[in-house]
This record gives C-alpha cells, sequence and structure tokens, in this order.
C-alpha cells in the first residue's frame, strides 16, 4: 500500500493550547478520507499542517515531502479549496485562467474550459459578479483540471443551496475522482459525503477518535434500541454512548460481539452522524 | 521562476489597475488643459501671431530650449509626484488586500513561494510603476507637441523650429528615466517598508505605517535630544545625491547676456557616478532588502485563521 499521508505524533501548540495533539494518521492512495470534528477540534489546524501552511512538530510527510518546508513542491501535486470565498473578488474567469495556466505545471486549460462550459460560468465574468454557487463550480472546474495527486476540502460547500451541494459532490466523483487521486474532506454536513467516502476520521480536542474505514463500520459498531430490563442488561455490556429516542434507549457499542446481545433488542449500524455524536459525546463522559 | 515572475507581475497590473489609469489619466487631462489653454488664447489672435513672430525672430535658440525644458520638467514632476502617490498606496495594499478578502488561501494554494510573490510585488514597485510613469511623461510630452505645433501652425508659425528644432527629447527623456528610477532606488527603504506593514498589519495599513514615522521621531527627541531618525526619514527625499549643486548664476553668460547652452541640457545636472556611489543609496537598498525579508518571513510564518 501506498502511503499519500503519513503522520507521526503530529503537534501544534498555539501557546498552551494544543490545536493538535500527537497525532498519528496514514491516508493511501486512491481513499476519499472523511475527516470530521465539532468546531475548534483542530480539523482546520490539521490540514493546514497537511498543506504546508502552518509549522508543527512531530513528522509529518505529504507524497513524501516534509509539506512546510517544500510547499512550492507539494503545490504541483495537491490541490485545495479552503473556503468558496477564498477566489479573488476582482479577477476575470479569463485571467485566473491565464495565470494558473503560467504558474501550474500540471493545469489543463482546455479541460478547465470543457467543464466550465457546462456550467454558467462566463468566462469575461469577474468572480464578484458570480453567485457564490458559481464561484464553487468555477473553483471545482479549476482543481478538476489540475492533475494532483492529493484534494483537500475545507468546508467546500459551506453557505451553498442543496443543488449546488448535490451537483458538488456529484462532479467532484464524476469527473475528478478517478481511483488513482486521493480525497481529504472535512465538512459538517456528513450525510451529504457519507456514501462516497472509504475512510473515516473523527478529531476532537486535538486528538483522533476514530480512524477506520468504512467498510469495517458496521464490524466495530452498532446500535442497540431498546427498553426496560433488556436495556439493564445490555448497559452491562458497556456501551460507549446512551440516548433516548421515543422513550426507548438507543445504546451505541465499540468493539462488542453483535451475538451477545442479541434478542436485547433490535440492531443496526448508526449513521456516521450518531457514531460521531456517540464518540464525542461518549469520550466527554 | 521568470514566468513565474512575468505571471506574478502581470497579476498585479490586473488588480491595481490604477498603477497605470492615474497615470494615463493625468496624462489625459495635461493634453487637455494645454488644448483648452490654446482655445483660449486663440481669442487673442493677434497677440499670438505678434508672439509667434517674436518668438521665431528675437529669443535666441537656447532660451527657447530653455522654455521648453522648463515645461518638459514641470510634466515630469507631475507625473513624478503621481508615481510616489501610488508607490505608497500599491504597496501598502500589495500584501494586505489578499489577506483582507481571503484570496491569500488560494494564492498559497499554487505552487508559487511566499518568496516569489513578495519580489513581484516589489518589483512591480521599483520596476513596472517608474517603467509606466515614465511611459506616461513621454507619451504626454508627445501629444502636447503635436497638438502645439498643429496650432502654431495654424497661427502660421513655423512649428518644426519654433518647436521641433527646440526640444531636446531625447535628453529629456533620458534624464526624465534616470531621475525615476534613480528615485525609486533612492526611496526603496520606504519601499520595504510599506511591503512589510502590509505584510503584518491588521488593520488600517496607511495609519499603521505613518505612525511610527512619526512617533519614533518625537520619542527620539524627547528621550535622546537628538533627531538622526527624523533626519534620516524625512530628509532622505531632499538628499538624493544625483543631482550637482546647481547655482542660477550659473545659468547666465553674463558677458553675452544669454542662457547658456551645454547648462540647458538637463542630463549635464545629473551625477549618476556620484548617486551609484553613495553609501546613503546602498544602505536604503539593504534596509530595503531587510524589510522584504521580513515581509516574506511574515507571510510564510503567520497563521491567518
Amino acid at each position: 500500500m501506498t502511503s499519500l499521508v503519513t503522520a507521526s505524533n503530529v503537534t501544534k501548540r498555539f501557546g498552551d493550547l494544543r490545536a493538535v495533539d500527537n497525532v498519528s494518521f496514514e491516508i493511501e492512495k486512491g481513499k476519499i478520507l472523511g475527516l470530521f470534528g465539532p468546531n475548534g477540534a483542530g480539523k482546520t489546524t490539521l490540514l493546514k499542517a497537511v498543506l504546508g501552511l502552518t509549522d508543527c512538530e512531530g513528522q509529518l510527510s505529504v507524497l513524501g515531502l516534509d509539506p512546510f518546508r517544500q510547499r512550492k513542491e507539494l503545490m504541483k501535486n495537491i490541490c485545495f479549496i479552503a473556503d468558496v470565498a477564498v477566489l479573488p473578488r476582482w479577477i476575470k474567469v479569463t485571467q485566473l485562467l491565464d495565470f494558473i495556466e503560467s504558474v501550474h505545471p500540471n493545469f489543463s486549460r482546455k479541460r478547465a474550459e470543457e467543464l466550465l462550459s457546462q456550467t454558467k460560468v462566463r468566462s469575461e465574468a469577474k468572480v464578484r459578479e458570480l453567485s457564490k454557487g458559481m464561484v464553487t463550480q468555477l473553483h471545482l472546474s479549476i482543481i478538476t483540471a489540475i492533475d494532483a495527486r492529493l484534494l483537500v476540502l475545507d468546508e467546500p460547500t459551506l453557505g451553498l443551496d442543496i443543488i449546488f451541494r448535490k451537483e458538488f459532490y456529484g462532479n467532484l466523483l464524476n469527473d475528478y475522482f478517478d481511483g488513482e487521486r486521493t480525497i481529504l474532506i472535512t465538512t459538517h454536513q456528513v450525510e451529504e459525503i457519507e456514501h462516497l467516502m472509504t475512510d473515516i476520521m473523527f478529531i476532537n480536542d486535538g486528538r483522533i477518535l476514530l480512524d477506520s474505514s468504512m467498510e469495517s463500520l458496521p464490524d466495530k459498531y452498532f446500535e442497540l434500541m431498546t427498553s426496560g430490563e433488556d436495556a439493564d442488561k445490555a448497559r452491562q455490556l458497556g456501551p460507549i454512548f446512551e440516548r433516548d429516542v421515543f422513550g426507548k434507549k438507543v445504546m451505541t457499542f465499540e468493539g462488542v460481539d453483535r451475538e451477545r446481545l442479541a434478542g436485547l433488542g433490535e440492531a443496526h449500524t448508526p449513521s456516521v452522524a450518531d457514531l460521531f455524536v456517540a464518540k464525542v459525546k461518549g469520550a466527554a463522559a | 521562476m521568470i514566468t513565474n515572475q512575468m505571471a506574478l507581475i502581470r497579476r498585479e497590473l490586473w488588480e491595481h489597475r490604477s498603477i497605470y489609469v492615474a497615470p494615463a489619466a493625468i496624462a489625459v487631462i495635461m493634453s487637455l488643459v494645454s488644448l483648452a489653454g490654446m482655445v483660449t488664447a486663440s481669442a487673442f489672435d493677434n497677440e499670438i501671431r505678434m508672439a509667434i513672430l517674436g518668438a521665431s525672430n528675437i529669443v535666441g535658440d537656447a532660451e527657447r530650449q530653455a522654455a521648453m525644458t522648463v515645461f518638459f520638467l514641470g510634466t515630469s514632476w507631475i507625473f513624478l509626484f503621481t508615481l510616489a502617490i501610488l508607490t505608497v498606496f500599491y504597496s501598502l495594499d500589495s500584501l494586505y488586500a489578499e489577506r483582507k478578502d481571503k484570496s491569500i488561501l488560494f494564492w498559497r494554494s499554487l505552487p508559487v513561494t511566499d518568496a516569489e510573490t513578495v519580489i513581484s510585488k516589489l518589483l512591480t514597485a521599483v520596476v513596472v510603476l517608474p517603467l509606466v510613469a515614465v511611459a506616461a511623461i513621454i507619451a504626454t510630452h508627445l501629444i502636447n507637441l503635436v497638438v502645439t505645433s498643429i496650432w502654431i501652425s495654424m497661427k502660421g508659425g513655423d512649428a518644426g523650429h519654433l518647436i521641433w528644432g527646440s526640444v531636446a527629447l531625447l535628453d529629456n527623456w533620458m534624464a526624465a528615466l534616470i531621475v525615476t528610477f534613480a528615485s525609486a532606488a533612492w526611496m526603496s527603504p520606504f519601499i520595504g517598508w510599506f511591503l512589510f506593514v502590509s505584510a503584518f498589519t491588521k488593520r488600517m495599513p496607511l495609519l499603521m505605517a505613518f505612525m511610527p514615522l512619526i512617533l519614533v521621531p518625537l520619542i527620539e527627541l524627547i528621550i535622546l535630544r537628538s533627531s538622526y531618525f527624523a533626519e534620516a526619514v524625512f530628509g532622505r527625499g531632499g538628499m538624493m545625491p544625483l543631482f550637482r549643486g546647481m547655482d542660477m548664476h550659473d545659468f547666465f553668460d553674463e558677458d553675452n547676456m544669454a542662457v547658456k547652452e551645454e547648462l540647458i541640457r538637463l542630463l549635464a545636472h545629473l551625477d549618476i557616478v556620484q548617486f551609484l556611489a553613495s553609501p546613503s543609496l546602498w544602505a536604503g537598498i539593504i534596509v530595503c532588502g531587510l524589510l522584504t525579508t521580513a515581509a516574506i518571513y511574515v507571510r510564510r510564518y503567520r497563521d491567518e485563521s
């Protein structure tokens, strides 16, 4: 297996605060990794470290490079969308393409123009004249036209309406993702990317709470809906989190054999959002 | 490296259109003003004819050339003044605007180093802006000469002799080019300072750039009772060692009661060797280099979130 990103004991401090606290993980080629965490969990700081935008302690290697010290080299093979607002508002679409064409060795202007021709973005328009959704389309078209090995998306669909959001992920899968490329994505709208990611990572207070492939989630985690005496029995098996739904108890179990809970209630695999709440709140409890 | 620089500088011209719009606007305004002047003057038809006649016959070539040179110098100074203002605003905005609108995150997602970016902004300030100013000076001179020639011809004067024969165009333009670029080099520590403030400040770059220039001399005066900093900062503009000492008495050849012809040439008043040999010039360039490096460092290391 080839690791695109290898982090071991990565820490980033801001004064006394450890925004990223001794984190280790790997991202393999061809994966779509969803990174989730509450606000202030250290997601953005971790992404910045991966992108070479901030220095950090520990060993971090991205595409075999030190991201902070070899940022220019790295940026030939990485793309990122930090937030939809970052395209400069004064620039014209053609100027943007001209500029990227002259500084980026892996950018195909033809491909970008093809992709843009499928949108309503006019090439003579300035970014400030485009709607938020169109700016995202523009940004995604540019990034899709860059032959990059790793794409990092930090809240790419923030503030977009549902149609643009669906379209964004549709285009991402159809036009960008080809199994050779790797995507690292963070978003609050977990349910939107639940079905497209291959791997999942939770982070809270700068630490990794979960790092797993989507495939193996059902083996490790399940929820049990139960009530009354069954609930007491189930509770003895140590659920990581418990919540009330319509007067029943829903317990989340980690690494417990499903057979042992057979007959105590209705078992199913939790949604990513529920699992996230269980892990974050469970860890806090 | 070179391709990146060219692309980056072109980007500066897209973003900061005032770099060429302002000088072009001033060139147009100055041409319109001189045109309006001619139209107004045309009301005094006879007097104009007399003056042209007088100019053609009485005044010597040297005097006519001197008069044209003074007019040319006036135009050039207006553009130099514009250049100074544009440079202040451009360099203060260059690394501040991209942080304010957060586009810095996009620029940094491309394979361009922080050093390349900051250097492109420095080059725009010390090379591109002066080049535009010189181009505007030349264009304004030419437009005005052509318009005046047409007008004089219409009034029956010999424009070829009165105007074109009287201007040392190349001398004027070379002098404008040298003075413009020398000023940029001489004032480069300020450009470095503005770039640094632009990269550093969280708000109000103009205020943040000028406040220390006023406060530091004040503090020095109060605590040390000296004014070295004030002299170095405010005196610098007047100390440029490019100009030879000038004595107005030398202009006149008193025996013949005429302007000395060789002194009309502007280049004769510039001492490039003395300028390039001045330690103060190189000290300024080093300060500019240090401050630019500091600006690169801030852009690279500061976390913008």
